[in-house]
């Protein structure tokens, strides 16, 4: 008998020593003090540490998940050539479509509406084939290309802001999942990440152009009956108003159905005459060089610049309008100090792109220039770049220029001279770390299309640290009460049971380190129900083992006959469970994937450590010299 | 130690009884889900944004609610007064739910976050990031997807579940199976909406974890059926059942027990995160043990009794 359960004994130990061994990287970063684990990482031991260790996911450590996607219609539209009235109105459909069913697929509805609208796409593709069904599929290419190039420029980007173990992968065609465990200024990789990195070189209109402009623009929006209806009420309001109080301002932003009346005031004080007679201009504030937009104001100014007949308008003269990219305090005359957007009058054309960037460096501004002390970011641009910011320079002296960053004015400097050598710089910036975020960007160069974040999950440290603690916490004791309870109930078989069961949660622990797997919080409800199952395999063998004593039988034959007779009930309870585990892996995303995974693997070791390990156990113990009574 | 020695209750006697009452609970829970339009899903399924954030002292909900009222960003007004805001965990924290909104602001979740923060500036720790405890974006397009999935999985676990249990048991075994998971579901389900409580990815988790305990318990007895089936062929199939279930019954029950001990500890102490699922185990071992014994074998003996008219 000795010798049948040696090789049982050997190969229960070596499974033993492979889990204490894969788990030893785990419970060796447990332990670590702060100090030991930065000596670690200068030695550079820490991340192989690290990398052998579970991964904790975002739920436990904290951190940072965001799935983006390619924006695909943006894309498809700017690579058209000859663009017109006929082509942007599809897209518009398009997107309208999209937003009311988000599973439509892209290509489809285009597809159909290039048929209804009876559109040769090889006049704006030429490019790309003669026949629309050519085009189409190399368009198709075009996508998923720009979703690679967009997943190596993120990576890029991830790379040089540096985080441990970030994760960027593709999920599906045109999603990409990125997560950041452990990130504290989720804010930071947040902008990082979403930034289209678009850098563009306008030049901006003079005053009398935008003078002009403005004139037009309140004269158009004075037809505009939904304005005019709006000032007309803004007045009578305001008359009911006199009797009681003077200080009620009114809100512009409701006018465009942004929220409900208020007491408060939300948009700056309008005289409802200057509305009225210039609705536009009158939410405006002169800055000299360019217009200032109030905080309050800015959502009103720019649905008003949305409307169409207002876009026409900046058309004809090849204009368009940016904001600058955050609003900074200006002291008015009356002393008082107000929060302004500036808001530019570019060309709509840009003079230069940021194409042309070789290389680029946050800094501080060297002494004895404006920008002495403020964070700005140096450009160098290549031989062609050069050339053609000389001429720009050369050529608009005195003029103002604008440095556009996806599509918002960093700034817009006086052209003194020529500048050639393609040297540049960008101030504007709030920190120095926001400089360093834009030189990463521009460095790893512009997204070939615009991406949208459409889920975006971040769990505080300490959120994460405490449903860790509280969670760990309340587990062991509920694991400490069950244990103490097979003692109590089964004795000796009970303590085997116990031995079986701990064994269980360190192999299922060994098997994600090894796995590279994350450990979430429905991991570990997963263990949770593992751990049921297991002490359930054993309770129905020692239930069964009881009920052969019963019968008369001797402590080996009751022993046999009960493991015998439990086994089919275990196997056909577990395969039902593992059968749900492989559907859920299959099916499910995320958290409902790693509960599959421990599910998964916690069943297979369960069976293994509730009937060849105890059963092992449980046969040495009858076998040995003077064993008289089965202790269950 | 041993709590039950050679029990005989008789437990199909009772069926009647036991259904009427399964009746009751799932007619109740049902009818909460009719009125409520289906279960309150969270913005996981929906789509929305969500907000947590911890303040140095007590809060009160009403006051953030009422601040709640009047967001402003960049000058467009949002009132969110009438949203999802509770405490959250204890009671110097607070959650906030905003559904999707068409054209929300970009950052619309740290725009609110900020938002909570300037608002009580008495009560708030050092900086942002001590601040805010959780938050997130979910777009409706991810949401729906996230319920197609997991409509998917679960029809998908159920149908290969029936299979295994026609090929090695019987089929009338394999619907009695799919009854009973059925029937926790639902009446977990039914809890939730009676409670108002939300249905968010965990949960669903936790309803996976109800199924696959519910099954292991259901199984349990259906192979004491198939053991006892084999052996005796004089008693009724009824008496067959009950003996099968009294034969098992001390491992139903020890094994409950545990697990409603883990499960009851996890729900007293787990902490917010966890709390919600804790208690959708709860409920789910309770009805799992119970439903294993009245709706699994009620519904073999009717197959069965069926089947020989």
């Amino acid at each position: 008998m000795q010798n049948k359960l040696t090789p049982r004994f050997l190969l229960i130990g070596l499974v033993l020593v492979w889990g204490i061994w894969s788990l030893w990287p785990s419970i060796k970063l447990q332990t670590l003090s702060e100090d030991e684990k930065s000596a670690l990482s200068e030695q550079g031991n820490l991340e192989i540490l690290e990398s052998r260790a579970i991964k904790q996911g975002l739920d436990l450590k904290g951190g940072m998940y965001i799935a983006l996607e390619v924006d695909i219609p943006t894309l498809i539209e700017n690579i058209a050539i000859n663009k017109d009235q006929k082509l942007s109105s599809i897209f518009e459909d398009i997107r309208k479509e999209i937003s009311a069913s988000p599973e439509a697929d892209f290509f489809d509805l285009f597809s159909v509406l290039i048929d209804k609208k009876q559109l040769k796409l090889s006049r704006y593709y030429y490019d790309y084939g003669s026949s629309t069904n050519d085009i189409t599929s190399a368009l198709k290419e075009e996508a998923e290309d720009a979703i690679n190039r967009v997943l190596e420029i993120l990576q890029n980007r991830i790379d040089q802001f540096g985080v441990a173990e970030p994760t960027i992968q593709k999920q599906g065609n045109q999603r990409i999942i990125v997560e950041l465990a452990g990130v504290q200024n989720s804010e930071r990789a947040r902008s990082l990440l979403e930034s289209t990195a678009l850098l563009e070189f306008y030049l901006v209109k003079d005053v009398t152009a935008t003078n002009d402009l403005m004139i037009k623009i309140d004269q158009i929006l004075k037809k505009d009956k939904s304005v005019a209806s709006v000032a007309k009420e803004l007045k009578s309001e305001n008359k009911k108003l006199d009797s009681t109080s003077n200080d009620q301002a009114v809100s512009v932003s409701e006018l465009f159905g942004a929220a409900e009346p208020s007491e408060e005031a939300d948009s700056a004080i309008v005289d409802e005459d200057i509305f009225a007679e210039r609705p536009f201009s009158s939410m405006l504030r002169s800055l000299g060089n360019s217009i200032g937009v109030p905080e309050k104001n800015a959502y009103a100014i720019k649905k008003l610049i949305e409307k169409p007949e207002v876009q026409e308008r900046l058309a004809s003269i090849g204009a368009n309008f940016l904001f600058s990219h955050k609003a900074e305090e200006y002291a008015l005359t009356d002393g008082s100090v107000e929060k302004m957007y500036a808001l530019y009058l570019l060309d709509d054309q840009a003079e230069l792109t940021g194409g042309v960037v070789e290389e680029a460096k946050a800094n501080l501004g060297p002494q004895g220039t404006t920008s002495a002390g403020q964070p700005i970011v140096n450009l160098s641009m290549n031989s062609d770049g050069a050339r053609k910011w000389a001429i720009m320079t050369g050529s608009n002296i005195g003029r103002q220029v604008a440095i556009v960053l996806d599509k918002k004015v960093h700034m817009a400097p006086n052209i003194r001279e020529k500048i050639s050598g393609g040297g540049t710089l960008i101030e504007g910036f709030a920190s120095i770390d926001e400089a360093k975020d834009i030189a990463i960007v521009l460095r790893a160069g512009a997204l070939p299309a615009p991406v949208d974040i459409v889920e975006e999950r971040v769990i505080g440290p300490s959120l994460g640290a405490d449903s860790v603690k509280s969670g760990t916490q309340s587990i062991l004791i509920g694991l400490a009460i069950v244990l103490l309870f097979m003692i109590l109930y089964y004795r000796t078989a009970g303590t085997i049971a116990d031995f079986a069961l701990i064994w269980n949660i360190v192999l299922v622990l060994a098997i994600l380190a090894s796995l590279h797997a994350t450990l979430t919080l429905p991991g570990i409800a997963g263990l949770i129900l593992t751990v049921g199952m297991s002490i359930d395999a054993n309770v129905i063998i020692f239930e069964r083992i009881r009920e052969e004593l019963d019968k008369g039988k001797t402590a080996k034959a009751a022993i046999d006959g009960g493991y015998d007779r439990a086994l089919t009930t275990i196997i056909d309870a577990n395969m039902t469970t593992l059968i749900a585990a492989l559907v859920l892996w299959q099916f499910g995303t995320g958290p409902i994937r790693g509960f599959a995974t421990v599910l998964f693997w916690g069943i297979l070791i369960s069976m293994f450590t509730a009937i060849f390990v105890t059963r092992t156990i449980f046969n040495a113990f009858v076998n040995r010299k003077g064993f008289s009574k089965l202790s269950i | 130690m041993r709590i039950l020695k050679n029990s005989n209750f008789d437990f199909m006697g009772k069926k009647s009884f036991a259904l009427a009452l399964s009746g009751l609970i799932a007619l109740a829970g049902i009818i909460s889900l009719v009125i409520n339009g289906g279960p309150k899903l969270s913005i996981d399924f929906k789509g929305g944004t969500f907000v947590a954030v911890q303040y140095t002292e007590d809060i009160n909900v009403e006051e953030v609610r009422s601040k709640m009222g009047t967001i402003n960003i960049d000058g467009q007004k949002f009132d969110f007064s009438r949203e999802e805001v509770k405490h959250f965990g204890d009671k110097t924290a607070v959650s906030v739910r905003v559904p999707h909104i068409e054209n929300s602001p970009s950052n619309f979740a740290q725009k609110i976050a900020v938002h909570l923060f300037e608002s009580f500036p008495n009560k708030i720790p050092a900086n942002m990031t001590e601040f805010v405890l959780s938050k997130g974006v979910i777009s409706p397009k991810i949401g729906s997807e996230l319920s197609g999935k997991a409509i998917m999985a679960i029809l998908s676990a159920l149908g290969l579940i029936l299979l295994y249990i026609s090929i090695r048991f019987e089929f009338k075994f394999a619907l009695g199976a799919i009854a009973a998971l059925s029937h926790d579901v639902l009446i977990t389900l039914g809890m939730f909406s009676l409670l108002s409580y939300e249905v968010s990815l965990p949960i669903i988790a936790a309803f996976l974890t109800i199924v696959g305990y519910s099954l292991n318990d259901t199984i349990v007895i259906f192979d004491r059926i198939r053991e006892n089936l084999k052996s005796s062929r004089r008693e009724s199939y009824t008496d067959i059942v009950n003996q099968s279930i009294n034969k098992s019954l001390s491992r139903t029950i020890i094994t409950s027990l545990t697990t409603f001990v883990v499960v009851f500890i996890l729900w007293l102490f787990g902490g917010e995160v966890i709390h919600n699922f804790a208690f959708a185990m709860i409920v789910g071992v309770i009805i799992g043990t119970y439903s294993s014994v009245y709706i699994a074998s009620t519904l073999v003996i009717f197959l069965h009794d069926n089947a020989k008219k």
